[in-house]
């Protein structure tokens, strides 16, 4: 399966929310990293046909998404970053219309959504309504119903927000043994959450891709750019204000030990360590956004 | 596609303002027939006078004594037997009211003083052949049913408004990335709404008819609402035509009123951002032609009452003109109902596929 966008373009306005973007995605695990604005969502909803790009295209197995309709759309799996839902329906009756909507059969849907109830955490829940749902119940029911339709492309838009550090791990887990032979791509601001289950980083800023690859594969371009050093605590604010810190660390000697992003040696005791892709986040976003 | 119908049927009755609202319009109904019959007066010129159930008991009464085909000699029996001639304190003969009888045949047949106007039946009627009897409980029947009915047509926007723009508020998301979500999602919720809008009109309709057996039996049903008590005569339906009839038509123009309604409110709910807006937009749509400056002697008022603010106002669309074999104008309000859903059906499912999610 592989799934490839062409100069693909949105504008809202003045505004270019995706900008002449090529990617081609073969099956995988993706991790979407960007700053708040840089455009993930609206890739996302592009990907999923609910919004009209303003230019260019995308094309699954040679053929245009557009003229595929149902058959495009049956292959897909969809959690997007807000959504919306019947506060009066059952988490088990709402899986079942979206089953429904999914052209599950009666008993095939039934199994589907007891299943996936179970795997995010909801069995116990399952008839209550989703009114009585914290935040991170119902981004479980999202995901849930993202599943439903055992889709060959899911897509997730900040799946993790809202998950408690048990629930995230329960999440990776799935999606880990979830992913084989599947398009997943799943958007994020915790770099944790990406690292060790997607096989492939896109780094988006603008609305453009500025990094494509393995996640090892990336950080080696600012190898021998992150440093760690300690400082007194009580001048580590001073440090922050004017380095690019990935990290801070107290110690219990009265010190703090700093994770610094820079081409040259910050401090004077700094040492040089491994990046990782938190570290190549901030790099490239040092903190701002693109709104 | 059953599945999906039950679905959307859920969501349309399980809306808490489409509870309030339906409970709202039985309750109304029950309220205007039982005022209105708690209302009626009546006296029958010697010693029995009331209110309410008397009231409808003499009307009833004196009606069962004239009964039958309307002839100049019934006209004169009862200028002689029901209409003052003393009492009437210089006030014009016409609209005193004592009885349902004495003031149809007063309002057609006598002059200020409460004597004959000189006038024949065939004056009054041309060659048509009335058939008298009691009307009065009827004719207030079927004005209660025209307020209900367009107050049915504001309920029926309320339940139809959110059936596409209440996806608008996230769940729209899920269901057009859906398999069916684009194709037969839409289908189902245009199914859904007119089915629900055709079971509430029917229920509606069902209820103020039993109403009306209730309080009034089945008298009259069959006699012209021509000879009828005065605020029955100035501004009515000018066609010889039945009580019978006169409803069987005021629920035909029910039906189509809702579906028509039921037509725009759909597109309106696929193309509008959010519930509320659809639900304003559509209630301004359906009343904003009262507005319109259009003389009833103008050829575009004719197409003006098939509007469906019109169909429930029964009155003006029934009054145009009366076609061959005694079928009314108003029988063209069921083409452009189905003209309405067709295009509402066509569109809302365009729109809501096209929606663009934000
Ligand atoms: N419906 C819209 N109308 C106008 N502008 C929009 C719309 N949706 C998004 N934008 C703009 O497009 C840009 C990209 O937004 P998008 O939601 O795709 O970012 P994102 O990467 O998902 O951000 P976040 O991390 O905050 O979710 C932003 O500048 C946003 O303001
Ligand atoms: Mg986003």
């Amino acid at each position: 399966m592989e799934l490839t966008t062409i100069e693909l373009t949105k504008q809202y306005g003045s505004k270019t929310a995706v900008n002449h973007l090529n990617i081609a995605l073969s099956n995988g695990v993706y991790g979407l990293l960007g700053a708040n604005g840089a455009g993930k969502t609206t890739l996302m909803r592009l990907l999923c046909a609910i919004q009209t790009p303003t230019s260019g295209k995308i094309i699954l197995n040679g053929k245009s998404i557009v003229g595929l309709g149902e058959k495009y759309r049956s292959l897909l799996g969809y959690l997007p970053q807000h959504f919306g839902y019947y506060p009066d329906f059952a988490a088990l009756d709402f899986l079942l219309y979206v089953a429904a909507l999914k052209g599950l059969n009666e008993k095939t849907a039934k199994r589907k959504s007891e299943d996936l109830l179970e795997s995010v955490g909801l069995s116990a829940e399952s008839n209550h309504k989703i009114r009585t749902f914290s935040g991170g119940m119902k981004q479980r029911l999202g995901i849930a119903q993202a599943m439903l339709n055992d889709p060959h492309i899911l897509i997730l838009d900040e799946p993790t927000a809202g998950l408690d550090p048990k629930e995230r791990v329960r999440f990776r887990n799935l999606i880990s043994a979830f992913s084989k032979d599947r398009i997943v791509i799943l958007s994020t601001h915790i770099v944790s959450d990406v690292e060790f289950i997607a096989e492939k980083i896109i780094m988006m800023k603008s609305g453009q891709i500025i990094h494509f690859g393995k996640p090892h594969e990336i950080t080696s371009e600012i190898d021998g750019q992150v440093w760690e050093c300690s400082v007194p605590t009580n001048r580590a604010e001073q440090y922050t204000a004017t380095l690019n810190i990935s990290n801070l660390r107290n110690e219990e000697n009265g010190c703090t030990v700093l994770r610094v992003i820079a081409e040259d040696t910050p401090i004077a005791n700094a040492v040089k360590v491994q990046p990782n892709l938190e570290d190549l986040y901030l790099f490239y976003f040092k903190g701002e956004n693109d709104r | 596609m059953s599945k999906l119908i039950r679905f959307e049927l859920r969501k349309i009755f399980t809306t808490r303002l489409t509870q309030i609202a339906l409970i709202a319009v039985l309750l109304l109904s029950v309220l205007f027939s039982f005022s209105t019959y708690q209302n009626k007066y009546a006296f029958d010129g010697v010693s029995n006078e009331g209110t309410g159930r008397t009231a409808v008991e003499i009307d009833k009464s004196m009606a069962a004594k004239y009964e039958g085909i309307l002839t100049d000699e019934k006209v004169q029996q009862m200028m002689s037997d029901l209409v003052p001639k003393s009492d009437s304190h210089g006030l014009n003969a016409i609209y005193i009211y004592r009885n349902a009888m004495q003031s149809a045949v007063a309002a057609r047949f006598s002059d200020i003083n409460g004597n004959w106007n000189g006038l024949s039946v065939s004056d009054v009627f041309g060659k048509e052949e009335i058939k008298i009897g009691y009307v009065d409980g009827w004719l207030s029947t079927s004005q209660n049913i025209a307020k209900v009915f367009f107050i049915l047509s504001l309920v029926i926007i309320i339940m139809i408004a959110p059936v596409f723009s209440a996806e608008y508020g996230g769940v729209d998301n899920i269901i057009l990335t859906s398999k069916y979500g684009k194709t037969k999602c839409a289908t189902a919720k245009v199914i859904a709404g007119i089915f629900a809008v055709l079971m509430v009109t029917a229920f509606v309709a069902v209820i103020n008819i039993l109403i009306g057996f209730l309080l009034y039996g089945s008298k009259g049903l069959d006699c012209s609402i021509l000879f009828a008590p005065l605020s029955f005569v100035e501004g009515y339906i000018p066609f010889n035509i039945t009580c019978g009839t006169l409803l069987k038509y005021q629920i035909i123009l029910a039906f189509t009123s809702a579906i028509s309604v039921a037509g725009f409110t759909l597109i309106l709910s696929a193309v509008c951002k959010n519930q509320m807006v659809a639900l304003v937009a559509s209630a301004t749509v359906h009343v904003l032609p009262i507005m319109l400056p259009v003389a009833e002697t103008s050829t575009l008022f004719r197409f003006i009452v098939l509007l469906p603010l019109y169909h429930s106002q029964f009155l003006s669309i029934m009054s145009v003109e009366q076609i061959n074999g005694g079928m009314l104008y108003a029988i063209w309000a069921i083409p452009s109902a189905l003209a309405f859903l067709m295009i509402g059906c066509i569109a809302s499912r365009k729109a809501f596929a096209k929606h663009q999610v934000s």
